[in-house]
């Protein structure tokens, strides 16, 4: 297990640090000045030093030259609330892998001390590497290896090899074969048995959702959802679990994730899987003054949710549509699922939203849904077209 | 005479010359041209003239001159760009821009001097895009402020180029003398661009963010992280780290700056490089 020794003065920042860091699974060893710190570093062995800048009896930039004059090459963080950078600069000369400001957030020190240990550039390349992360994303990418490929149909493009859909981490391996073949041929899925080569792949590749089975041998995965987290900050982290008679999805967000996924898979939560992470791109698309909304497809008990994410998204979109201008806001609804009220409910909504940004709505959809909202009061005088070409006309008119 | 003695002579007739009102600014004919072939079209909007104008630092920082005066009733206010333009209307801006076209050219007989100011101008726009892109990652509201802070914050530069350009001329064209090298040229600028750029800012009245990223962009304040002068010094250090700078450069202290910006303003390695990528492509264009 990689040990970490943290050198500060304030008993508080010690604590914090262990804790973050113990959390990542590496053991702390503390010292309270540069005096102790190499002391310690004397005794035990250590992967990297978090090292304050002043303290008493030895500050940190004399430690951090005792320690290269005597041949020790440790990696150091440097993290102190110092910013001359005079003292930083100096710093750099000696050798410090990377820098933590104080105060910092936990997400900072996690990242940076696991980029150290596993031997990152951190900044060094910046800037004079212009067209050099390309390079580096092309070599990537030739090591990219697809565990669980796609079907020939969807092979992945050299930029895509970076960046794929779905990393699943179960140490059965039937689990990603199987989800494999529920997803589309365009969702692309890596799958490993391992915690370490998962973690090794989040260090190449950038992936939108992770799923991490709660019950591999030897392995928290609680604590694993926190590395990925690190190394993944933009991915949804999910539990894979086992239906129980208790409340999983409360126990996995207690343990970090942000949501479960269970086992075994079911066609319906597939389609609840691709529908919360997949498809929502495509749901409510804005172009010029034109919402237009994906066409309802699911089945009846999909209604509710259907509305719901409507609900979600309309706001912003109509502000888009505000934002350039427009005096007049298009809504496409495509077919919308006409059970109950909620088809009336939501363009009222959508009339008040407009009329506060000073825009007047007109509707685009069936027969049906035309004649539907005629029997409310506050829909019956809504302008409706049969397509957004007549709707277009009709404001030119 | 020394580049100290030219320094001392030149810094006191900026400063008189900007306390009098009598400083002659030269911009980029190509910007401004651009610009007014622009305002000719009904359909053009500010923005569309503002993302051309912005390409020009003395041509922006006399646009938000005129707008913050007294006489638009928006004195010390912050503002940007496209707002100020929209405050000024197309009549008076494009005024602005014949005076501006009128000016002499910004040449100089030593090539070297030429590809010098260039690179002025190319980093003064690096340092615009860069701030305002680290800015609109960490989620400021204040990202477009933050160009024109990036764009402004070497704006004595220019200022103090165009003197030079002037004494140039007299001396070999007048006196037939010689004139300082590329070396002595950078030099000087280096040394008094400081405060001219402060003293300009502070007679023009510019936003008080801006003027404080005129003053001193060479530290960062740890207790406003998001600030513009924070994103203009990163910025700034990342500018130089890409290679679009004239001048001396320390290149220790420009990597420390760089490290310390990473912690202070929240910037993850990934993102850094997607900044400067393609950087150089962005800032060309428009000197020539």
């Amino acid at each position: 297990m990689p040990a970490i020794l943290t050198v500060d003065d304030s008993r508080a920042v010690r604590t914090i640090v262990a804790k973050q860091v113990k959390e990542l699974g590496f053991e702390v060893l503390e010292a309270e000045d540069g005096v102790q710190g190499l002391e310690q570093l004397q005794t035990a062995t250590v992967d990297l030093v978090l090292l304050d800048v002043t303290m008493p009896n030895m500050d940190g930039p004399t430690m951090l030259q005792k320690m290269r004059e005597s041949g020790n090459q440790t990696p150091v963080i440097m993290l102190t609330s110092e910013s001359k950078r005079s003292i930083v600069a100096g710093a750099m000369k000696a050798g410090i892998s990377d820098y933590i400001l104080k105060p910092f957030k936990p997400e900072e020190l996690r990242s940076k001390v696991l980029s150290v240990l596993q031997g990152e550039p951190g900044a060094q390349g910046i800037g004079s590497a212009d067209g050099g992360s390309a390079a580096a994303a092309a070599e990537l990418a030739a090591k990219a290896e697809m565990s669980v490929p796609a079907p020939p149909s969807a092979g992945p493009s050299t930029n895509a090899a970076r960046f794929v859909d779905v990393m699943v981490v179960d140490d059965m391996e039937n689990v990603a074969k199987k989800l494999r073949s529920m997803l589309p041929a365009h969702v692309s899925l890596v799958g490993f048995t391992s915690a370490q080569s998962a973690l090794a792949s989040c260090r190449e590749k950038v992936y939108r959702v992770v799923l991490i089975d709660t019950e591999i041998p030897d392995v928290n995965s609680g604590v694993l959802a926190q590395q990925t987290r690190v190394l993944q900050p933009h991915a949804a982290v999910l539990a894979l679990a086992l239906r129980t008679a208790n409340d999983v999805t409360k126990e996995v967000k207690d343990q970090g994730f942000d949501d479960v996924v269970f086992k075994p898979f079911r066609p319906e939560s597939i389609d609840d899987f691709l529908l919360q992470y997949f498809d929502n791109q495509d749901f409510l698309v804005v172009e010029d003054n034109v919402l237009k909304v994906a066409p309802f497809t699911g089945r009846a008990d999909r209604v509710d949710r259907f509305y719901q994410r409507l609900q979600g998204v309309y706001g912003d979109a109509l502000e888009k549509v505000a934002a350039a201008c427009h005096d007049e806001v298009v809504l496409d609804m495509g077919a919308p699922p006409l059970e109950g009220d909620r088809l009336p409910k939501f363009i009222v909504a959508v009339i008040g939203k407009a009329k506060e940004y000073g825009m007047t709505l007109s509707l685009v959809g069936p027969a049906e849904a035309r004649k539907a909202l005629g029997g409310y009061t506050e829909t019956k005088d809504l302008k409706f077209f049969a397509s957004v070409q007549e709707a277009r006309a009709g404001a030119a008119a | 005479m020394s580049v100290e003695k030219l320094c001392t002579e030149l810094e006191g007739i900026l400063l008189k010359r900007i306390q009098t009102d009598q400083l002659f600014l030269p911009t980029l004919p190509a910007v401004a041209m651009k610009v007014l072939e622009i305002l000719r079209d009904p359909d053009a909007g500010m923005k569309e003239v503002a993302l051309v104008m912005e390409k020009d630092p003395v041509l922006a920082a006399r646009a938000l001159r005129m707008a913050t005066s007294a006489a638009f009733a928006g004195a010390g206010k912050k503002i940007t760009l496209q707002e100020a333009l929209a405050r000024l209307g197309t009549k008076i801006l494009k005024g602005l821009l014949v005076e501006a076209s009128a000016q002499k050219l910004f040449i100089s007989k030593n090539p070297q001097i030429n590809e010098a100011l260039r690179t002025l101008w190319e980093h003064s726009v690096a340092v615009g895009v860069l701030a305002r892109d680290v800015l609109a990652l960490t989620g400021a509201v204040d990202s477009d402020s933050a160009y024109l802070a990036g764009l402004l914050h070497d704006v004595g530069k220019p200022v103090v180029a165009s003197v030079l350009l002037e004494l140039e001329r007299q001396l070999t064209d007048v006196y037939q003398k010689g004139w300082i090298d590329s070396g002595e040229w950078l030099d000087v600028i280096g040394k008094i661009h400081r405060p001219i750029g402060v003293a300009l800012a502070e007679k023009w009245a510019l936003p008080p963010p801006i003027v404080a990223c005129v003053r001193d962009a060479a530290e960062y304040d740890k207790s406003n992280r998001h600030s513009l002068a924070n994103a203009v010094c990163f910025a700034n250090a990342l500018a130089k780290k890409s290679g679009i700078f004239a001048g001396a450069l320390d290149a220790d202290d420009n990597d420390a700056l760089i490290m310390i910006g990473r912690s202070a303003i929240g910037i993850s390695d990934d993102i850094l490089r997607t900044l400067t990528k393609g950087l150089r492509e962005r800032v060309t264009g428009l000197y020539d």
